[in-house]
């Protein structure tokens, strides 16, 4: 039943017609010319390829089969291969970056902080291997008191050392150093050109000539002490 | 032959050296024994800094930090955390008025020049975490709004050892703000005879009403700016630089110092210098202070951790691996 107000179409049959083709037949025949032409060209043949690689190469290929042979086989060996190898590229490309930066990519890995050689404008001496006398004349010939109350000083601890008055070690204080001599006077004597020494070199306590002269007679005075 | 027949002192220390010997004859009365304490608790205010103190209960913590605050004339108040602390029971909260129709700002505790917070450790981290900017950079933002604390600023904390019941490990952002953490240890033998004495001829408690203050707020800014100004040696300051470096490449540390440890290292040792009678720094007074700046700062590997192995112990390693610059 049709809804109020919506049209009734009417599709009226017709009877089939008969209808005939009566086109032309043409037959085509194959170029003879253009099938010898693709014949003649490389890219369409599919014989197959002469195995013309080396013994080596044959051998190779034979162990890469045997190792890797399995993931052609697999449903994704194919992907994971090819993940694989760009991974392995990108990681390679990440080293060769880092290296030429002067960055350490395996500590950079592992969350290393990467140690820094600070530079260190004077560098620490072994006490053993300075020829003081010649540098204390030297620093007092360029008026330079400061250094050479400090080679003064060091050299001071080189005689201790040497007398077996103190043990020399990279870490001791000059505290410590007093602590070790175990003669009152020695000890007394030392701990006043201890802090001479501190005063001119830690303090940056300016020195003249005269003050200069004076701190020297101490260390005179400690040098005749301890022979 | 003294020093000063050959060197003038270029820097007046002589009110310093009064207050700081005034300050140390006033806790001594008392105090029973930690003299190192006392002498890091004295370079700790000199250096601008706020100051741990832990201890197991009963060895004076918070008496000592009580009394070095008597001995200052300044505002001072008291924090005693507890679990239910809340930020705003430190900081201060803003209230309705209904007569102004308005909120109004009303100031916690934390407004204060010295501040013992006692127990500090017993508080979780929520309520730590409100100290953070009061204690870096001397001002609360609350609702928008910025107060500037008055100088000088100290705080001084007290807390047990985390392994003891009821506490929580401070975080380290917070740990970092402390300038020192000073260790309390047990009195020894002799000590521990000198206070039973003293408490039991009540001497203690008639002198702790007696303590009257020996340096004002003002003056300790002016003793702080001249402390400021000391002398350190170029060498020293690379020898500090390297210790740091060093606790962060050490494998026993999980976390080693950083850069405020290095200037917590150099305004301490400054303090130091300023207490023992010099204006400058020595490599004694930088290991000196080395322990107390880094044993909170510094985080052990976990496997040193279970080996016993203590911050001091590594603080104590670093030093022997870096030369003494002279």
């Amino acid at each position: 039943m049709a809804r109020a107000g919506v049209k009734k179409t009417v599709v009226k049959k017709v009877p089939a017609q008969e209808r005939l083709d009566t086109s032309k037949i043409q037959i085509k025949k194959f170029d003879a010319a253009a099938v010898d032409k693709f014949r003649a060209d490389k890219n369409f043949n599919y014989n197959e390829a002469q195995d013309d690689t080396s013994l080596w190469t044959r051998f190779w290929a034979w162990v890469w089969d045997k190792l890797f042979g399995w993931l052609k086989y697999s449903r994704y060996g194919g992907t994971i291969l090819e993940y694989v190898l760009i991974a392995a590229a990108v990681g390679l490309l990440i080293y060769v970056v880092s290296k030429s930066l002067d960055i350490d990519p395996i500590k950079l890995w592992r969350g290393e902080a990467r140690k820094v050689d600070m530079p260190y404008s004077e560098s620490l001496e072994n006490i053993h291997e300075i020829s003081f006398d010649s540098e204390i004349e030297k620093a007092i010939a360029q008026n330079n008191y400061r250094l050479a109350v400090r080679l003064l000083y060091l050299k001071c601890l080189k005689q201790l050392s040497d007398t077996q008055l103190i043990q020399w070690q990279i870490d001791k204080t000059n505290a410590a150093y007093i602590h070790e001599l175990t003669d009152p006077g020695q000890q007394q004597t030392f701990k006043l050109i201890t802090r001479q020494f501190e005063y001119v070199w830690y303090g940056n306590f300016g020195i003249d000539k005269q003050a200069f002269s004076n701190i020297d007679a101490l260390f005179q005075d400690f040098k005749k002490q301890l022979s | 032959m003294e020093e000063d027949e050959i060197f003038e002192q270029r820097t007046d220390l002589s009110k310093l050296s009064a207050a700081v010997d005034q300050i140390k004859t006033t806790l001594a009365k008392i105090i029973v024994g930690q003299q190192d304490s006392i002498d890091l608790l004295i370079a700790g205010i000199l250096a601008d800094g706020h100051i741990l103190i832990e201890g197991v209960p009963g060895v004076a913590k918070t008496l000592t930090a009580k009394l070095l605050a008597r001995s200052i004339d300044a505002k001072y108040s008291r924090i005693q955390f507890t679990p239910d602390l809340m930020p705003s029971d430190i900081l201060g909260t803003s209230v309705f008025n209904p007569k102004t129709t308005d909120f109004e700002f009303k100031r916690g505790p934390i407004f204060g020049n010295i501040v013992l917070i006692d127990e500090i450790n017993r508080a979780p981290a929520k309520t730590q975490s409100a100290l953070f900017e009061v204690m870096e950079e001397r001002q609360l933002t609350i609702d928008g709004q910025s107060y500037k604390m008055d100088e000088p600023f100290i705080v001084l904390a007290t807390q047990n050892p985390v392994e003891h019941e009821g506490t929580y490990r401070l975080p380290e952002a917070q740990l970092d703000r402390f300038l020192f953490k000073i260790e309390v240890k047990y009195p020894s033998l002799d000590e521990e005879i000198a206070i039973i004495t003293q408490q039991h001829q009540h001497k203690t408690i008639d002198q702790l009403h007696d303590i009257k203050p020996v340096l004002s707020g003002q003056e300790i800014i002016s003793l702080r700016q001249q402390v400021k100004a000391f002398h350190v040696e170029d060498k020293l300051i690379v020898y500090v630089a390297k210790l740091i470096n060093e606790s962060r490449n050490n494998k026993s540390l999980f976390l080693g110092g950083s850069p405020r440890a290095s200037l917590a290292i150099i305004n301490a040792a400054k303090a130091l210098a300023a207490i023992r009678g010099r204006d400058f720094v020595t490599p004694e007074d930088i290991i000196y202070v080395a322990a107390p700046v880094l044993r909170h700062r510094i985080m052990l590997t976990p496997e040193k951790e279970m080996e016993g192995v203590t911050p001091d112990d590594v603080v104590a390693q670093l030093i022997q691996k870096i030369e003494i610059p002279r």
